[in-house]
């Protein structure tokens, strides 16, 4: 089959939105389809072969985080150069309601669309109100996957649709196989923390506010934070004498992010919203990491509601401090708390979840007539 | 002079531009109402065709169990009329919700896979059926009338078709990715 899909972020920038689109590329290719993947970048950017470049991208605040989106007339011209030359027999677009590459090329598009919706957007009453304004949009998509329930239940309530829920995929093998870092986890144990620690909804001040609690009463506890940020700002609001204890890695590649989550005793997922899918979760439970998660509802779906990891009550630094506490000194529990992860997680393995979404791209392919051709 | 007939001029080039947008409108309308009644249409066609592999697949899981009753409800939905169709399909569903299937077998396995597909083509049918009664009930659609060429799409009311997964096998089945993804055009 030949398959285009659409990223509404540019690669430049890691995300989860373009990991998913790169990982299931990559799965289709694998399975012997044909794949072109068209994102916003610089022509001179490095990127997969696979990736198309549409331009250079602009950043905008866009729900809550910053994305770096294209959109206009020149990026116009390129989605439907793309278009023309690619004659896929199904165009898969992501995020297609954000003003992006998305939405120009579902615009463009005749023949089979595929949408998959990755946020549960908090902003669902204005996206209510533009529903008219939106229809003959809404109205090309042919067939809609939503990545988690919370991205499901946005599209049936509020744009009037159904959707499929195809959760996330992640390449198990790959984070399973991965090496610690050399000199981790270490016998003190080791929390980990993966994500930007200075975006509030991610949780990080009450993982540190645990950490320096617990640290004052087990001298080998020691703290391993990646994630995009600054250096001085992650340390400043740490005592001094803690400092050694806390390594940070700062921004990892793929390859490190998977040897960073075989690296801890404990991954630490204490977001206080804003996720519709813990992605970083899958990945730490591929890892093999016993998991501390707050109990949001994303969460407690992907861990199996708690069997799979434990879960503690959202924003509530002290039974964060008592569950990591009691995982610390229970290596028992913790080999239970991976080894189920470790059987939850296949049904999350990339090739898996790629053949779900060929399901979905042949029907398709079937509710319209054709391939996926300009629409001059 | 030029002062009394420049009005009158842009007047004349207003309405032409007006009209000119207008029925670029009209046309954009028609093409989008043609659009969403054919893709209703063929989506009615794929999940004709999936409701049938369901019912097969379901008969040859029915002959190897001995199962009378499971195969009675497949055959059923293979001969009903349009207007019983949804019951008899709905009554296959629950025969199948009872079933016990074992993993290792590759008719159950057959089923589960032409389920999912069923469950598929049902949701994109009723989006499908939804966008084109949408596009059909718009004023400006029914006051000029450009619905009356096209039969109006219904929905197929059935209960979600959902089979649970089977287990993972432990040793992987041969020819595993369920379905070649070819294009199915339309009939089938």
């Amino acid at each position: 089959m030949r398959i285009g899909i659409v990223s509404p972020y540019s690669f430049d920038v890691p995300g989860g939105v373009q990991n998913h689109i790169m990982d299931l590329a990559e799965a289709l290719i694998g399975l012997g389809h044909e794949v072109s993947v068209l994102a916003p970048a610089d022509d001179d950017a490095e990127h997969p072969p696979y990736v198309v470049p549409a331009g250079r991208a602009l950043p905008l605040p866009y729900n809550g985080s910053v994305a770096r989106i294209a959109f206009g007339p020149v990026s116009t011209a390129r989605v439907r150069r793309w278009l023309r030359k690619g004659e896929f027999d199904v165009l898969h677009v992501h995020e297609p309601l954000s003003p992006s590459l998305s939405f120009l090329a579902v615009v463009s598009a005749r023949g089979p669309v595929v949408a998959t919706f990755h946020t549960a957007m908090t902003r669902s009453r204005a996206l209510s109100a533009a529903q008219t304004f939106l229809q003959p949009v809404i109205e090309k998509i042919t067939a809609r996957i939503a990545v988690s329930e919370l991205a499901r239940k946005v599209q049936v309530e509020h744009l009037g649709g159904g959707a499929v829920e195809i959760p996330n995929g992640v390449a198990v093998a790959k984070f399973a196989s991965a090496a610690p870092l050399p000199g981790w986890p270490g016998e003190g144990g080791t929390l980990g923390f993966l994500g930007r620690f200075t975006e509030p909804r991610k949780g990080f001040p009450l993982l540190r506010t645990a950490y320096v609690r617990l640290a004052k009463e087990r001298p080998g506890l020691r703290l391993l934070v990646a994630g995009p940020g600054d250096r001085d700002e992650l340390y400043s609001d740490i005592p001094p004498e803690l400092h050694e204890r806390v390594e940070f890695l700062g921004l990892v590649s793929e390859s490190d992010k998977a040897r960073m989550l075989r690296s801890v005793d404990v991954y630490v997922a204490p977001n206080t919203g804003g996720e519709s899918f813990g992605m970083i979760l899958t990945e730490a439970m591929a890892a093999g990491a016993a998991i501390a998660a707050s109990d949001l509802d994303a969460f407690r779906r992907v861990l199996d509601g708690g069997r799979a990891g434990a879960l503690f009550p959202n924003g509530d630094v002290t039974a964060l401090t008592g569950l990591l506490g009691e995982l610390l000194d229970d290596p028992v529990r913790r080999d239970g708390l991976s080894s189920c992860a470790r059987i939850v997680v296949g049904a999350f393995d990339w090739p898996s979840v790629a053949t779900r979404v060929l399901e979905v791209y042949a029907t398709a392919i079937e509710a319209t007539d054709g391939r996926v051709f300009d629409d001059e | 002079m030029p002062g009394t007939t420049m009005p009158g001029m842009w007047w004349v080039v207003g309405v032409v531009a007006l009209t000119a947008i207008f029925s670029a409108y009209l046309g954009w309308t028609a093409q989008r109402v043609e659009r969403v009644h054919m893709r209703a249409q063929s989506a009615e066609r794929a999940l004709d065709a999936h409701l049938v592999r369901r019912a097969a697949a379901a008969a040859v899981v029915a002959e190897q169990n001995e199962s009378v009753e499971l195969y009675a409800a497949a055959r059923l939905a293979l001969d009903a009329e349009p207007g019983d169709r949804e019951t008899a399909e709905n009554d296959l569903t629950r025969q199948l919700q009872a079933v016990t299937l074992d993993p290792s077998d590759p008719a159950a396995r057959a089923l589960i896979n032409t389920s999912r597909r069923v469950v598929l083509a049902r949701q994109v049918h009723t989006d499908q059926v939804r966008d084109a009664q949408t596009a059909r009930d718009r004023v400006l659609v029914r006051m000029l009338l450009l619905n009356r060429r096209y039969r109006k799409p219904e929905y197929f009311d059935i209960v979600e078709p959902v089979l649970p997964d089977l287990p993972p096998l432990t040793v992987p089945a041969p020819a595993s990715p369920s379905d070649p993804p070819t294009v199915v055009a339309s009939g089938a």
